[in-house]
């Protein structure tokens, strides 16, 4: 074996030194191939096997990420999102208040005694959230969903889904699916393990077939001391505060908020005289969805469309912590507000507001807030607030009675001394209210109002409220005072005058402000001013009398020069009043134009064009120049060689860089800032094509990803584009954006809404865009609910909940044919979808909605009905008009008949109405075809119509044709707001008849045909036999009638014979005959009746004798019978025997 | 003016400005309330023209309700739903057809059925852009928001000049659900200079005396200058005799500047010279691309009123000087939409520090920004 080793020795390998493979191999070695793929280092392997496998992963691929991408959305969520909504909504009874109130104590450690209405807290540090209940009536179910952001939907597991709970499902898939998390409470109620485990796995599937499957199901196993096992909220709460929320249609198009706070600031003179007086009611709540428009209306769901007549932003009652850099909340930073139930500082009495001034947090965030602001106010030049955003915080600093005290607080004095003086001066004016808003002071509220306004922050506004009371008329006495009247001040002076008094007032609050931001500020200010004229900014809402009360005071104030320069302008607007409107920039007056070809105006626009210089960022010598000039780093780019994108990208990727350079550069760009922009740029490069593992081939999806970028460019331009604009400028440019605390004032409410206030119900204000709050026919497709028991009857009231609205109305169900025609239906169809018109408020297209018959809590009806939702649907269209047709058939029948003509009559009652439908068609019942010509004299209405052949007498005609149905314009909102405390669930709007005749007792007559009676049948009675006379010759006499004999009159004949039977009698010798003839008669009688007898006898006898011998001869032919068949046998053997 | 707001309805006064407000009024769905028209004229009342303008108003909606006091010097109009659809509309000849037409082309993307309008009347007039200038410089316009073009289409049948008219044109306009935010910074340097010029029953000489004026103006800026003679015939050429032109300077960022001139009427006893006009019309031009911004000046309110009928999200442009028109209409903007835009006069830094000299000449550009306020076309049908 050894030797075989010896002998067998192999030559070992010898690697090629030179040649194509060892440079080849060479090659491979100089990269490093420790941090490559197995993919990149050997691409052989990975290449494609098979074309179909290939193809179908490929596909595959494709499908699952088809699957995951959605619409770009433009992300509207603001810096500061205003708190998610999570709504606790259950069947009564199912632990709905303990889970709020665990889950308060849980996220703020303190207990909550009452929970009314929402509650808002902050649970992190970036995020807030209000809590709301919802209790068991259809309308505060209904209002939920369309506000609420998660939705905890509370089901007690021992008694397992309710109706309630679908039904609230389904509300909510209509008007936009919150985020749903279900909770299983009372699972202690069930003893028995194994049936718990079921019991949950059930209700689980079955929640997940209503929602999505895989919902979160959360089980609350029991109760102790009251309350939910701690760590189980806990988990819950996790949930709640780790949610993400995708954007839904209504709200993305939609500002809408939550009330949390109501104020009534009717005057208390005016109640006092008149309880039923309309009130003017504060709302106070975050804006939520998109940015709210100041004049937009608003529709408060339950009370009906209402303007605001005046809007503001307060500061947030409920901040969100500032953004330190901790871990956690700090305890203080806990914060809740809810007005309603009595916590955050404020407590609701009937007619008084009592603060809690110990256990408020505000007081020392205030401080805090304060001191930042301060630090900040020191440099302005970071800060982006205009003069009248810090004149407010420095307003603040005053009240809040913080301890430092400004250079500039001098100067706020002055001006609220001044501010004082004008408001005498307008008092002075004034002097009846003067005393008014004496007497008002008085009363007890305006003392703890003007508590509040020391001590809460978010209160500011008690004051000018308190002017709203007091002076009606001065309409500009608006919120946060100190911007607000500052702006006053200044407006009755001159503008020169405020320009420098601004410009003063900048130098006091900081020297480093730069120049040119302000010189910016003013020139894009003046150029608003030119268009808008003096607008007012900010918290306070126009009122068309402020300017005049303002050129009033300058008239007092006498100042000559201003009232010629009004009258100047009203000179100047009378002369335009008529013009003719022209859009030209030089309208009508043609002004002498500059000469352009003139060398030194040349030289002015000769560069806007493409011969011209162009700018520096743009002209090709100069990027080249700069090309030049950063070479030395060109190196970088040398370092990513791709195999295949390599050259082609880095050539692109130049130009591209070249522009971006360019476009951001100043005139002289150093090279560290080229080189800054190259490093971000090669990083950039490098994200897109230096992915080692990406030489699979790859889908284009560059449609969805540019889709998805433009998406979000917007929203990041959204975002950033006034963001440094001032509040006030900002939110008349922009609307209220989501997440400020606006307090609304509504005027002319109806005085049940506060009367008759329960916080239990939640206040939905929804704004309403443009062309909302108008009212139109609106086409919708709708089907029946299939739960629902009944079918619905055009014309039947619904009330249907549709965008913000609740309303009822008269609908009309159709069909659309196949021509688009709308059919009318009477009823709508069991199992499809059919289209419905009704007379309600204009609603964007595919806006979900659902109708409802009844919103009353009635359980009787309740339980009739089972599930209330009767249809669910969406807007198609708007219209200011309808047409829906009716199929129609007229009927009229032949009145004289030609040859293939007749007359018709009976189908119409007029000349008019037959000229309307001439050359129509009509058709017999027969089939037989036809048409109208043309009107008749005669029978008013009668035609003359042609038909295909000639039709009977007894022929009915038909002419079918359709007929316009209106619909009835019948729009009432659903105000059960209103209803009185405790009633409220219990809004009925118009009825049917059939309801009201039910509700009376009122019973329609019976029909008689249908009544049961007594049967009684009478006898048959035939017609008298008439014999024809021409019979009546050929009959025998004895056939023949006689003389009335009939067999009719038979009956009745006799006894009228017998009464005209005259009695004969008989003389005594007719009598003798008569008696004689009696007895040979029976004389006769009896001798023929023995006669026959014996006949009789005789025959009998004879029968005998007569069969006896037929019997005789019988034998005897049978005997001879025998004899011969005996002797013919005989001879016939014989026959045989012989042969 | 402002407007007084009585029970939602709004109150104006006088006449001017008279289509701006039935136009938002319609779009708007505020009703509003026009008193005082020309009340101290000796011809009080609305004009032949702006009844007309109600009457289209009237063929394009549905449900609109006017009511014109006795003596005509007040008005109430309620406007109804937009339908659009097939319209034939012969405009009044006291105004050009660009007074309806701009209006058409403001509702066209908010009717229910696509827009197919056939105007008649006088297509070219002093007081109001030609249908050439829409053509040009507002469809384009237009295509931005609304940015796949189905047949937007404009298309000059017959020209007609003033006083008799005779003219038709045919304006085709798609129906959107919403328009797209805007976006527009920059509008580049002037490409190339397009014109028409025609001659309406005059000689066609005039025609090639008009272009060979502007094109001599033009030529010292730009070399590429074509500019079409349109000479009509017959019944094509209306029913008075009149010449014009009008130019249009394209930039490489798609933007139109678009000037225009036309001889005096024919009855007017004064007479225009070819050259003249044609050299008026160059520097009209000039003086646009000088005023320059994003849009042309007569444009500026169309692109206003779209910027703010857009989705709630943030539109830009920059354009020149705003006209007066334009102020005028910011102004009805705010009282029927609400929206307001910032407005900021834009210091150009670039060319500050590099070309100080021009810096006191450049005409003021203004940035308008505006949140769109999510006006969606509720008319248009969904199946």
């Amino acid at each position: 074996m050894a030797d075989d080793a010896v002998f067998d020795k192999k030559k070992a390998h010898r690697a090629k030194l030179a040649g194509r493979k060892a440079e080849k191999k060479k090659k491979k070695n100089q990269v490093d191939q420790s941090n490559l793929s197995a993919r990149q280092r050997n691409p052989k392997a990975f290449a494609i096997q098979s074309a179909v496998r290939a193809e179908r992963q490929f596909r595959r691929r494709e499908d699952v990420i088809a699957k995951k991408q959605h619409i770009p959305q433009v992300d509207k969520t603001p810096l500061e999102p205003p708190p998610i909504i999570v709504a606790v909504v259950g069947p009564p009874r199912v632990g709905k208040t303990t889970l709020i109130n665990n889950l308060i104590k849980s996220f703020i450690k303190t207990n909550v005694t009452s929970t009314n209405g929402p509650i808002t807290i902050v649970t992190s540090k970036k995020r807030r959230m209000t809590l709301i209940e919802c209790n068991n009536d259809i309308n505060s179910m209904i209002d939920i969903a369309k506000c609420a952001d998660l939705v905890l939907l509370l089901c007690d597991a021992s008694f397992g889904f309710e109706m309630e709970i679908f039904e609230f499902l389904n509300i909510c898939q209509v008007h936009g699916m919150p985020k749903i998390m279900g909770v299983l409470t009372h699972l202690d109620m069930i003893k028995n393990a194994k049936k718990l485990k079921m019991t949950k796995k059930t209700l689980k599937h079955r929640f997940w077939t209503e929602v999505y499957s895989g919902a979160k199901l959360f089980y609350l196993s029991g109760i102790i001391h009251g309350e939910y096992l701690r760590n189980e909220i806990k988990n819950l709460s996790r949930f709640i505060s780790v949610m993400k929320f995708r954007p839904l249609s209504w709200r993305l198009t939609h500002a809408y908020l939550l009330a949390d706070r109501l104020e009534d600031i009717t005057n208390q003179e005016s109640i006092r005289k008149d309880p039923k007086t309309s009130r003017d009611v504060v709302l106070y709540g975050y804006v939520r969805g998109v940015p709210l428009m100041k004049d937009s209306a608003v529709h408060i769901a339950g009370v009906g469309d209402m303007k605001i007549s005046e809007l503001s932003y307060l500061p947030d009652p409920c901040p969100l912590p500032n953004s330190e850099k901790k871990r956690h909340l700090m305890e203080r930073e806990r914060q809740i507000y809810a007005p309603f139930s009595g916590v955050g500082g404020i407590v609701y009495d009937k007619d008084a507001v009592y603060i809690e001034l110990k256990g408020s947090h505000s007081h020392k965030i205030e401080d805090e807030e304060t001191n930042e602001k301060k630090a900040l106010l020191k440099n302005v030049v970071e800060t982006k607030e205009t003069l009248d955003e810090q004149m407010q915080d420095t307003g603040f600093k005053l009240f809040s009675g913080g301890a430092v005290i400004y250079p500039d607080m001098l100067k706020d004095d002055e001006y609220l001394n001044h501010n004082t003086n004008n408001e005498k001066n307008k008092s002075l004016d004034e002097s009846t209210s003067e005393t008014e808003s004496d007497s008002d002071n008085d009363s007890g509220i305006d003392q703890s109002e003007k508590d509040t306004d020391v001590k809460l922050p978010w209160n500011n506004n008690f004051e000018s409220e308190d002017d709203d009371n007091d002076e009606d008329m001065d309409t500009d006495e608006k919120l946060p005072k100190n911007a607000s009247k500052i702006d006053d001040v200044h407006s009755s002076d001159d503008d020169e005058e405020e320009e420098d008094f601004n410009i003063k007032w900048k130098e006091k609050l900081s020297e480093k402000a730069t120049m040119a931001y302000f010189e910016r500020q003013r020139t894009s200010r003046n150029i608003m001013k030119l268009v808008y004229g003096e607008f007012e900014i900010g918290n306070k809402t126009k009122e068309p009398e402020e300017s005049e009360g303002q050129s009033d005071e300058e008239e007092i104030g006498g100042l000559f020069k201003k009232v010629t320069s009004t009258q100047k302008k009203k000179h100047k607007e009378k002369e335009q009043l008529d013009l003719d409107e022209c859009s030209f920039f030089y309208s009508l007056d043609k002004p002498k134009l500059r000469d352009w070809l003139n060398e030194a105006n040349k030289q002015l626009i000769a560069n806007s064009f493409v011969t011209g210089k162009r700018s520096a960022d743009e002209d090709a010598a100069e990027l080249l120049k700069l090309d030049d000039a950063s070479d030395g780093d060109d190196e970088m780019y040398g370092d990513f060689e791709d195999l295949e994108t390599g050259e082609k990208h880095e050539g692109e990727q130049k130009t591209e860089e070249n522009k971006e350079i360019s476009s951001k550069r100043k005139a002289e760009p150093t090279k560290s800032e080229i080189l800054n922009k190259k490093l971000k740029l090669k990083a950039k490069f490098d994200a897109e094509y230096d992915n080692p593992d990406d030489h699979r081939i790859k889908g284009d999806h560059s449609y969805y990803e540019n889709l998805k970028a433009e998406a979000l460019k917007q929203s990041e331009l959204n975002k950033s584009v006034f963001e440094n604009l001032d509040d006030g400028l900002r939110i008349e440019v922009e609307g209220f954006r989501p997440g400020l605390y606006v307090r609304m004032l509504f005027k002319n409410m109806p005085s049940e809404f506060v009367t008759n206030f329960d916080s239990s119900y939640p206040l939905l204000i929804g704004a309403l865009n443009m062309a909302e709050q108008n009212i139109g026919f609106v086409s919708c497709k709708v089907k029946k609910h299939r739960w629902y028991k009944k079918i619905l009857k055009t014309n039947d009231p619904l009330i249907i909940s549709l965008g913000w609205r609740r309303f009822q109305t008269l609908p009309i169900y159709s069909k659309i044919e196949d021509d688009l025609k709308c059919r009318y239906l009477k009823y709508t169809p069991q199992h499809v979808t059919c289209n419905m018109h009704f007379y309600g408020p204009i609603t964007p297209q595919n806006t979900g909605f659902l109708a409802l018959q009844t919103v009353s809590n009635n359980s009787n009806e309740i339980n009739k009905l089972g599930f209330r939702i009767a249809a669910t649907g969406s807007v198609n269209e708007i219209n200011k008009s309808t047409q829906i047709m009716k199929k129609l058939k007229l009927v009229g029948t032949p009145l004289k008949i030609y040859k293939k003509t007749a007359f018709i009559k009976d189908m119409f009652t007029s000349t008019l109405e037959v000229a309307k439908f001439e050359g129509a068609r009509v058709k017999t019942v027969s089939g037989i075809r036809g048409q109208i010509k043309k009107a008749l004299n005669k029978p008013e209405g009668a035609f003359r119509a042609t038909f295909e052949d000639k039709i009977l007498m007894s022929d009915i005609v038909f002419c079918r044709t359709w007929f316009k149905v209106d619909v009835t314009k019948f729009y009432a909102p659903v105000v059960n707001l209103l209803l009185p405390v405790g009633n409220k669930n219990a809004w009925e709007g118009m009825k049917t008849k059939g309801q009201l005749k039910r509700e009376r007792n009122i019973m329609n007559d019976a029909n008689k045909d249908s009544m049961y009676t007594e049967i009684v049948r009478e006898p048959k009675v035939f017609k008298p036999l008439v014999i024809p006379k021409e019979l009546q010759k050929g009959l025998p006499y004895k056939l023949k009638p006689k003389v009335k004999t009939t067999t009719l009159t038979k009956n009745n004949r006799k006894p009228s014979i017998l009464a005209n039977k005259v009695a004969v009698i008989k003389s005594p010798h007719e009598q003798k005959i008569s008696n004689v003839m009696k007895m040979l008669k029976t004389n006769f009688e009896r001798k023929v009746k023995v006669q026959k007898a014996t006949m009789k006898e005789r025959i009998k006898k004879h029968k005998k004798q007569q069969e006896a011998e037929e019997w005789q001869k019988i034998k005897r032919q049978k005997e001879l019978k025998k004899k011969i068949c005996r002797q013919l046998s005989k001879m016939s053997s014989k026959k045989q025997k012989q042969m | 003016m402002p407007a007084t707001v009585h029970n939602d309805v709004l109150i104006y006064k006088g006449s001017n400005l008279f289509r701006q407000r039935l136009l938002l009024s319609t779009l708007s769905g505020r009703s509003i309330k026009i008193v005082e028209i020309r009340s101290s004229h000796d011809d009080p009342g609305l004009k032949e023209y702006e009844v007309n303008l109600i009457r289209l108003l009237d063929k394009i909606t549905n449900g609109s309700r006017v009511e014109l006091s006795e003596t005509g010097t007040s008005m109430y109009y309620q406007p109804g739903i937009l339908i659009g659809g097939q319209v034939s509309h012969s405009c009044s000849t006291q105004r050009g057809i660009g007074y309806y037409l701009e209006v058409l082309l403001a509702l066209g993307p908010f009717c229910k059925e696509p827009l197919n309008a056939v105007l008649q009347g006088v297509t070219h007039h002093n007081l109001d852009v030609s249908v050439d200038k829409v053509k040009a410089a507002a469809l384009p316009i237009l295509l931005k928001f609304i940015l796949v073009d189905d047949g937007l289409e404009l298309k000059v049948v017959r020209r007609g000049a003033p006083p008799l008219g005779g003219g038709e044109i045919v304006f085709k306009c798609p129906v959107r659900r919403h328009l797209r935010p805007l976006q527009w910074t920059k509008w580049g340097l002037v490409k190339r200079i397009r014109g028409v010029v025609y001659a309406l029953r005059v000689s066609p000489t005039m025609a090639n005396r008009v272009v060979e004026a502007a094109k001599g103006v033009m030529l010292k800026f730009l070399p590429d200058v074509y500019i079409n003679t349109d000479q009509c015939r017959g019944p094509n050429a209306g029913k008075s005799p009149g010449f014009g032109v009008s130019l249009v300077a394209e930039t490489n960022e798609n933007t139109f500047y678009c000037a225009e001139a036309k001889s005096a009427e024919s009855g007017a006893g004064e007479t225009t010279l070819p050259e003249e006009l044609g050299r008026a019309c160059a520097l009209t031009l000039l003086d646009e691309i000088h005023r320059a911004g994003a849009v042309d000046s007569a444009f500026q309110w169309l692109v206003a009123l779209w910027m703010a009928l857009g989705q709630k999200d943030v539109s830009e442009c920059v354009v020149g000087p705003l006209s007066e028109y334009t102020i005028k209409f910011l102004q009805h903007l705010k009282e029927f939409f609400g929206v307001m835009f910032k407005l900021e006069a834009l210091t150009d830094d670039d060319e500050d520090s590099s070309e100080d000299e021009d810096k006191v000449t450049t005409a003021q550009k203004i940035k308008m920004t505006c949140v769109g306020i999510g006006y969606v076309n509720i008319s248009k049908r969904t199946l």
